[in-house]
């Protein structure tokens, strides 16, 4: 019996020692060349573990790339004029709000961290805004999407700055782009008149997210009176893995094209269920935050002719000075990581740059003062398209502004993926959309 | 598609997703019928399935459905380790050892899983994807079918198993009275670790019909499953396996239903709402016996 009581013991002492492997990262991870006394403490919010544990960790590693490169090319320099090197800080959210509510609590009560950046998931950073507000720390949010982390009343948000562009901003953007670009092309292959109204089916996760694009899509088809009739709307649950009754409801619907307001573990799914099993052969349109390598994979040929709505791709970059940013920012990462960044890797990567500038701005690590200079900020774009190549936020809301835009899937069957090729805008496209020759309109029922 | 075409397409699904959670469900009973161990951490089995059927795919290329039968092998061995090292040595000593020793057990199979295997979302591709079948007026993928017939193959096999053979009537005679059973000399220690690693063995099926569905998967993604699992033999009856049989179909056509009647939001909440109504109309549920 002793040796029984024995095994367990040592099993779950072995449990605990594993689940502290993942669930507390190390705490603290020095870059290259940090003093001791003398640095710049800047607290990263990602998720190490729990389900957004791969976007969490592309998050982390790209603030350590951003700070590498800060660091190597002499630090932050302050008003002394001393030069200033940057000290990350990681705090694991768990993926939970409450992992959340405890990572930032730790990073600003005992890591004592000079400035916060990241934050994924609205639902989780969302959780632990009060204790920014509490402790009163510039908060640069680089990868939770809903438009609440700014703009909810309930909380002082005056210290968190929004480095993502929003549901609200990209919603927008894509209901605008189905008007402009493909409302046009399935009446021209219908042999419609321009007034036939288009039929458009939302599926979205029943989260702040997936709402968050939903009441988007609502809010620009009423305000801009756009001919565009909204079919079928059906939600899902955060991390479902069968969409197949939803789809099979939107089918149902005739729909001329499918917007889902979904994270890439259900958009790969969702489009090869609706194509595979259900038969719905229709333009499938995608978040942002889709825009992944593994998002590529997991769609095989079933993401041919689907839509991506993008600022940083893996696959993919506008012509121009971004294009090279964005190449060095993927080499440099590779070096150390042996992978490529995603998309909120990038943000968070720009994250680390703003603070950096913020706290030089300010000359200080004064919190009221690096708040001011981040609210002053005219920063040139890092890698990512920014509206006016500045990076800036606005005054009600302390949001920065982003070119984003429309890509298109292509199937290259040598590599048995698709790759996107971007469509729109104009002054960023490299060719035109078109649609797939399996398309099918929807119509009337 | 008219509305019987609709309503039959989304029966369809609800029949897939019952075989899942028969055979999660089954499983899960075959061990609780037995050794009346709770054990939460059924759904992580179902994962590992999922990983050594992608694993194995990876590796060679060969047909998942084949890879079916050596994932089974695998789990009956993990599984007969694990109520070793594990519940054997608390069984009888009370249903809170048993409920935190699988909720650690959890956090050790997700947090070993990913260790090995990384957390990003995987998903294996069917050979026979894009391939359908004309039954009346649905055209269903090929994949369901053989997913269904694999379902009530494996059934079968297992109704057998516990009918024909004397291993099975030992598991039985153990089931019904484990005292009885140990009078009249079953090895009852040795009953246990089979149950145990046939019920792994019956999530790890789940596991592999799961991914070659087309659904993704991660380390975490079991313990949904395993809470709908619980809430079917519940239902069914607790130890009974035709109440597992009919709970995991109920279940699947009530979620698939809901989710088309009602929206996704109600996907899982629907299975609660059935599961209380029937506790209350017949608290040991539908096949179960007074006293389990």
């Amino acid at each position: 019996m002793k040796k029984h009581v024995l095994t367990i013991a040592v099993l779950i002492i072995t449990a605990v020692l594993l689940a502290g492997c993942t669930q507390t990262q190390p705490a603290t991870q020095q870059p290259s060349g940090t003093g001791s006394t003398s640095v710049i403490k800047v607290g990263v919010i990602a998720s190490l573990t729990g389900p957004a544990s791969n976007v969490g960790t592309n998050m982390w590693q790209s603030a350590q790339v951003a700070a590498d490169k800060i660091n190597a090319e002499g630090g932050v320099t302050l008003k002394d004029g001393s030069k200033v090197q940057l000290k990350l800080i990681v705090g694991d959210d768990e993926s939970t709000a409450t992992g959340g509510q405890k990572a930032a609590t730790k990073l600003i009560t005992d890591d004592k961290v000079d400035i916060l950046v990241g934050g994924y998931s609205s639902a989780v950073t969302s959780a632990y805004e009060q204790t920014i507000a509490e402790y009163k720390i510039p908060f640069i949010v680089t990868g939770a999407s809903s438009p609440i982390i700014t703009h909810r009343p309930d909380v002082d948000t005056s210290y968190i700055f929004h480095h993502c562009p929003t549901t609200d901003t990209y919603g927008e953007y894509t209901t605008l782009f189905i008007d402009q670009v493909v409302r046009p092309a399935v009446n021209k292959k219908l042999n419609a008149s321009a007034d036939r109204p288009f039929r458009l089916a939302l599926l979205y996760q029943d989260t702040a997210f997936g709402k968050g694009i939903q009441t988007a899509v609502n809010n620009t088809i009423t305000k801009n009176k756009l001919n565009i009739q909204l079919v079928s709307q059906q939600s899902f649950r955060m991390g479902d893995s069968d969409f197949r009754t939803q789809l099979t409801a939107i089918k149902a619907a005739n729909p001329d094209a499918v917007y889902n307001g979904a994270f890439p573990n259900e958009g790969a799914p969702i489009i090869t269920q609706a194509r595979r099993d259900i038969g719905l052969n229709t333009i499938f349109l995608n978040a942002e935050n889709n825009d992944n390598a593994q998002f590529y994979k997991d769609l095989g040929q079933y993401g041919e002719g689907a839509i991506i709505e993008s600022r940083y791709s893996p696959y993919t970059a506008p012509a121009g000075e971004v294009s090279e940013a964005q190449e060095g920012f993927k080499q440099s990462y590779f070096a150390r990581f042996g992978t490529y960044p995603d998309m909120m890797g990038a943000s968070t990567y720009e994250g680390v740059y703003i603070a950096a500038k913020a706290i030089g701005n300010a000359g200080t690590t004064d919190k009221t003062a690096v708040r001011q200079a981040l609210v002053d900020l005219k920063m040139p774009q890092v890698i990512e398209a920014m509206k006016d190549k500045t990076i800036s936020f606005s005054p009600e809301f302390r949001e920065s502004t982003f070119d984003l835009w429309m890509e298109q899937l292509s199937y290259n069957a040598t590599i048995g993926e698709t790759r996107p090729v971007i469509v729109w805008p104009d002054n960023l496209k490299t060719t035109d959309f078109v649609l797939p020759p399996w398309y099918v309109a929807g119509s009337s029922p | 598609m008219d509305n019987i075409g609709v309503l039959l397409q989304i029966i369809f699904w609800g029949l897939y997703a019952g075989c899942i959670y028969i055979l999660l469900a089954t499983g899960l009973n075959l061990i609780f019928g037995v050794m009346k161990v709770v054990n939460f951490a059924h759904g992580e089995f179902l994962m590992i399935g999922a990983y050594i059927t992608f694993t194995i795919f990876i590796l060679t290329g060969f047909n998942p459905y084949l890879i079916l039968v050596l994932s089974m092998l695998a789990l009956i061995g993990i599984g007969a380790v694990i109520e070793r090292l594990c519940f054997r040595p608390i069984l009888g000593t009370g249903k809170l050892n048993e409920i935190f020793l699988s909720i650690g057990l959890i956090y050790i199979i997700q947090n070993g899983a990913a260790m090995i295997w990384g957390d990003a979302w995987q998903s294996v591709k069917s050979p026979y994807a894009g391939i359908t079948v004309q039954i009346g007026s649905l055209d269903v993928p090929f994949d369901y079918i053989l997913i269904m017939v694999f379902t009530a193959a494996i059934l079968c096999g297992l109704y057998l198993f516990l009918k024909k053979t004397t291993i099975g009537m030992q598991m039985r005679a153990s089931s019904q009275n484990r005292k009885g059973a140990m009078l009249v000399g079953i090895d009852v220690e040795r009953i246990d670790i089979i149950s145990f690693g046939l019920g792994c063995a019956l999530a790890a099926a789940a596991g592999t019909l799961w991914v070659v569905s087309g659904q993704v998967f991660n380390p975490y993604m079991g313990s949904i499953p395993a809470v709908k699992a619980f809430a079917i033999i519940i239902l069914g009856g607790l130890g009974s396996i035709p109440g597992a049989i009919i709970g995991g179909l109920l279940m699947g056509l009530a979620e698939n239903g809901a989710a088309y009647f009602l929206g996704g939001i109600w996907k899982d909440a629907i299975s609660f709402v059935i599961l209380i109504i029937v506790l209350v109309v017949k608290p040991t549920g539908l096949f179960g016996e007074k006293g389990e």
